[in-house]
């Protein structure tokens, strides 16, 4: 991957990590909302090879343990998206692979979503987070999954073509 | 994938999942290497959201409108701050007497402060992620504002200033499930912990189970050294339900906080009180005598006519 690639693909997760910190956090959703970091980082790790991804789910982890909404310790979502992201991209990975077209890659972030937010709960208790109670737990669990999959056929296809736009151009220059 | 790509993927892969692990055990450590990267983010991110903030209220205040259709939202905004009033006079007056009463009318509730306080407009909710819950106001330490600082909303209690920016504050809501705040009872003056579960409800443990507490038993903060981050008098919240189970070693209820999370606009954050000692925030006053009113009737006897 060239500098220039790295260069235009960090100022896109800059710039989807602000719209998420700035747009996305000025509404108060049902359910706790969604976020569209996790969904970039995860259309992106999809459609890139398993060394790419992970370094997409590493990246996006650390601007989510740069918000100061985190909660945990720092480098917890690091670790979390970049297991995240490298698991979505093997899924994704070979003729025979796991996604059979759009509607397969939806539902797999959506599941991937819901298993990043079970591995924060899983692993929170042993970094020391506070979780709260069962039914917020679930009631936050459900809502962000809903929220995925309402909001993933929808964004999905601006983040394919960003990818082509950015991969594509680049390679061929 | 050939056989040096793999090996290549698996360097990375172990070369990345081993940073995470540092970050980690550095922040678990105490090193604050990140933080003042951290700062840095939000200085960067701080003023993208005042402007969303102020581009998108109409879009809000539209959705607003549609939940309240058929009701006019001024009047219910000036029936809610009205409850509210009466809510903490209400309050204010149960604990005063409560006092009264347990101290024989010789102890006074100091509870009145007269907090001098700072008001700042919420700008940003916490993303669920995390299931912290968390806001961004719009002061920061040029308003004054520094860390630990109690927050507070038209109802009582809403949190804490968790770290603080120049033009803004991360306040951690009493919802958060780290959130902790000694408590009394009003009335029997029993002290205890409340945490936060997520909700608008929370947990109370208190530290005996010798006394009986009861639903719709009021909460106030106990204070702080300093009154941070703790001011003591605060409405918290009231208990809902009373857990009654045998065996246990401290009595725990369930509490509804009088702060409505989900509806917060303007917040307050107490940057001075006049009392600099919050441990003595109940000031034993001398018992004043009641005067007790004479009556004095006078009578002018009529003289009968006789016939």
């Amino acid at each position: 991957m060239s500098t220039r690639l790295i260069g235009i693909s960090s100022l896109v997760f800059l710039a989807i990590y602000i719209i998420q910190e700035s747009i996305v956090a000025q509404f108060r959703l049902p359910g706790g909302g969604f976020s569209i970091l996790v969904i970039f980082a995860l259309s992106w790790a999809i459609m890139s090879e398993r060394e790419v991804a992970a370094v997409i789910g590493f990246s996006a982890g650390l601007l989510m343990d740069f918000s100061q909404n985190a909660s945990g310790p720092f480098g917890q979502w690091t670790l979390i998206m970049l297991i995240a992201g490298y698991c979505i991209s093997y899924l994704g990975y070979g003729d025979d692979n796991f996604f059979g077209g759009a509607i397969g890659v939806v539902l797999s972030i959506v599941v991937i979503n819901f298993f990043t937010e079970l591995l924060f709960l899983i692993s929170g208790p042993l970094l020391g987070v506070s979780i709260g109670s069962f039914s917020e737990i679930f009631y936050t669990l459900v809502g962000t999954s809903l929220w995925t999959l309402l909001l993933t056929p929808i964004v999905l296809p601006i983040f394919v073509r960003l990818h082509k736009e950015i991969f594509q151009s680049g390679s061929i220059a | 994938m050939s056989r040096g790509g793999q090996s290549r993927t698996r360097l990375l892969l172990v070369i990345l999942i081993v940073t995470s692990l540092f970050l980690v055990t550095l922040d678990l450590r105490g090193v604050k290497l990140l933080d003042s990267l951290k700062q840095g983010m939000q200085t960067v991110v701080s003023p993208f959201q005042r402007s969303a903030n102020f581009a998108l209220t109409p879009v809000k205040n539209f959705f607003t409108d549609i939940s309240l259709l058929g009701r006019s939202g001024s009047q219910i905004d000036k029936l809610e701050e009205e409850n509210a009033a009466l809510k903490l006079e209400l309050i204010e007056r149960q604990d005063a007497d409560a006092a009264l009463e347990q101290l024989k009318g010789i102890l006074d509730l100091a509870g009145k402060a007269g907090y001098k306080i700072v008001n700042a407009k919420v700008i940003s909710q916490g993303s669920y992620q995390s299931f912290a819950r968390t806001v961004t106001i719009s002061s920061g330490t040029n308003a004054g504002i520094a860390q630990n600082m109690t927050v507070l909303s038209e109802f009582g209690i809403a949190g804490i200033v968790k770290e603080v920016y120049p033009n803004s504050a991360l306040i951690q809501l009493a919802s958060d499930p780290a959130f902790r705040i000694g408590v009394r009872i009003v009335g029997s003056q029993q002290i205890g912990f409340l945490s936060g579960r997520g909700g608008r409800s929370a947990v109370l443990q208190l530290l005996d189970n010798s006394t009986d507490i009861n639903e719709g038993d009021v909460l106030m903060s106990r204070g702080s050294i300093a009154n941070r981050p703790f001011v003591p008098g605060a409405p918290v919240g009231y208990i809902t339900t009373v857990d009654n189970s045998a065996g246990t070693i401290a009595q725990s209820a369930s509490v509804r906080y009088y702060t409505d999370f989900s509806k917060l606009s303007v917040l307050a954050v107490v940057v001075g009180s006049p009392n600099p000692n919050p441990g003595d925030a109940l000031v034993p006053q001398k018992p004043r005598p009641i005067p007790t009113p004479t009556v004095t009737v006078f009578v002018t006897p009529t003289p009968t006519p006789s016939n």
